[in-house]
């Protein structure tokens, strides 16, 4: 019995000598130790790059490198409102952030530290200069959307003692309508304004709507599926008037592309984007007035960075892009507005002379290089199919996923079928005339195509009311 | 010190240069906008008369131009992929091959 004990214990010694023996200094634990989780049921392991339903039929190519760039054609870029390339100038001036010049720009004990610090106090300027206002005032971000919570969640929460109420618009940017949201979730009241047909909002609307407890007025500069600019100095000066009520602008689409003055404005918080003024993505600004000072909770809690407002290491290299795209942008504002004034009419004038019935949503007087048309009895979804060679969106980036029609139109009081039908076009800095030709002549082409096969075009034609029918009757 | 102007022939040589840079862009766009900006630059230095800011507009130029030339390189290395308009030029004017400004 006891011999037998000891047989079984020394075998097992042995076992676990040999185990240990095998063992390597990387060897991987059982799955059993391991938390393992299911992937999502959305996850497709092998299929992962099939076309999927919201790619509307695109197909799929990663291009890479090495296969050779003759063969491939890329369509023309007329998306500016989602995003803009990066300026070659640019680029130039983030590489060497990329190379020799990595250091930490809080760093405060060597050599690396400080030329990274002054490159960022550098950009700074350049941003500040664009916008008028003090180097101090700028916030570093990640984006426009994280200025934007960090504007509206912060200066909402901070005053929530005395002041539960915000102001904005139906037609801002999914992000803000999305963190008045969430702070109405917090107990918040917030006012959604109308805005008119031409997407301006009602400067009565606006003086009625504030309250004495009211904390902030959120009100984007240029709409991104519109181009429609609201009259900012106007409601700064209506804000301006009641004392303790903060004017945050959602200026993404803004800034760089019309001149903005946040102390002729009066506009105490701003929102700016680097991707969509010609710089890389990842970063954004928000401006903070320090005289008189806005007070606001910060999100991010941590070094203390950044007025202690937003913490986390500034990156160097895309702030250096941000600051040379704005500086870019202030030196070449004129010329490109000029330009692109030129394209855009050359687009308008060329589509509404080959085709008729096309709406242009949002005020004319907008900013020129975003046009929403509307081709009615053309789907925009299938419009967008059958122009492979033209990457467009029929709407904001964020929602192009879903087809459901564009909100920033339902509020214009577009219908819901001309708020599906549209298109928005956007040009930029680098857009050329002969781009601007291509498109218009694949535009006319397809969409007389589509309307042929259309029926409810035929009835058009024929003179029948589209509107009279009762389609529930078969 | 007063700016001394430029000559005609330094102007002419930068000009020439920066269209050169300019052309040598992979990217259709960058190609075409920076031959335009160039163009504009210069109808702009030539009207001006004041050598100060013509002094001030030449040197800024200069400067232009060292980062036009890196960047020229840069989208060599990274781009290339040809525009739809490109294509249809393309075949529109028959197979023409442009050699790069760089080689």
């Amino acid at each position: 019995m006891f011999s037998k004990l000891t047989r079984t214990s020394a075998r097992r010694t042995a076992t676990a000598i040999s185990q240990l023996r095998c063992r390597t200094f990387v060897q991987p634990s059982g799955a059993d130790r391991a938390s393992v989780v299911d992937v999502p049921s959305t996850y497709q392991e092998d299929n992962l790059f099939t076309p999927r339903s919201d790619m509307l039929g695109f197909k799929l190519e990663a291009p890479t490198r090495e296969s050779s760039v003759d063969k491939q054609t890329r369509p023309i870029y007329l998306d500016l409102q989602a995003t803009t390339p990066v300026d070659p100038r640019v680029l130039d001036a983030m590489l060497p952030f990329f190379s020799d010049q990595y250091g930490n720009p809080h760093s405060r004990t060597h050599a690396y530290g400080w030329e990274a610090e002054t490159a960022v106090e550098t950009g700074r300027k350049h941003i500040a200069d664009l916008i008028g206002a003090d180097p101090k005032d700028i916030i570093f971000t990640s984006g426009a959307t994280e200025s934007n919570n960090m504007a509206i969640k912060g200066v909402a929460r901070f005053h929530k003692e005395k002041k539960r109420h915000v102001i904005t618009t139906q037609t801002e940017h999914k992000c803000v309508l999305d963190s008045c949201r969430k702070i109405g979730e917090e107990g918040f009241d917030v006012t959604y304004l109308p805005v008119q047909e031409n997407g301006v909002i009602r400067l009565e609307d606006l003086e009625a709507a504030i309250r004495p407890d009211t904390s902030l007025v959120s009100i984007m500069a240029v709409n991104n599926e519109t181009g429609v600019i609201q009259p900012l100095k106007e409601i700064g000066a209506i804000v301006h008037k009641h004392r303790g009520v903060y004017f945050h602008t959602d200026a993404a689409q803004a800034v760089g592309k019309i001149p903005l003055d946040v102390n002729e404005m009066n506009i105490d918080l701003m929102s700016i984007s680097g991707h969509k003024i010609y710089g890389p993505k990842g970063i954004g600004a928000c401006y903070v007035r320090r005289r008189p000072r806005v007070r606001l909770e910060p999100i991010l809690s941590g070094g203390g960075q950044e007025r202690g407002l937003r913490s986390g290491t500034v990156p160097t290299a895309l702030v250096v892009g941000m600051g040379e795209a704005a500086r870019i942008a202030r030196k070449e504002m004129a010329r490109d507005h000029e330009r692109i004034q030129g394209l855009s009419d050359r687009l308008i004038n060329k589509i509404n002379a080959e085709v008729e019935q096309v709406v242009r949503n949002g005020d004319p007087n907008g900013y020129a290089g975003c046009v929403n048309l509307s081709f009615s009895y053309v789907e925009g979804e299938s419009l967008l199919m059958a122009l492979k060679e033209i990457a467009l969106s029929s709407g904001s980036a964020c929602t192009s996923a879903s087809l459901e029609p564009s909100y920033v139109l339902r509020a214009l009081g577009a219908a819901e079928d001309m708020a599906h039908s549209s298109l928005r076009f956007g040009i930029g800095r680098f857009t050329t005339e002969a781009e601007i030709d291509f498109v218009v002549d694949r535009i006319v082409k397809t969409v007389h195509r589509l309307r042929e096969m259309s029926p409810l075009w035929e009835m058009v034609q024929e003179g029948i009311d589209i509107k009279s029918i009762d389609w529930s009757q078969h | 010190m007063a700016a001394v102007a430029p000559t005609k022939q330094a102007i002419t040589g930068l000009y020439n240069s920066m269209l050169k840079t300019s052309q040598s862009f992979s990217s259709y766009n960058f190609r075409e906008y920076f031959l335009r900006r160039t163009k504009d630059t210069f109808k702009a230095i030539e009207a001006e008369r004041d050598p100060a800011k013509l002094s001030t507009m030449y040197s800024q130029a200069v400067k232009d131009h060292v980062v036009l030339r890196r960047s020229a390189v840069v989208n060599q290395l990274y781009g290339g992929w040809k525009v739809a308009v490109e294509v249809e030029e393309k075949e529109a004017q028959q197979e023409v091959t442009k050699d790069r400004g760089d080689t």
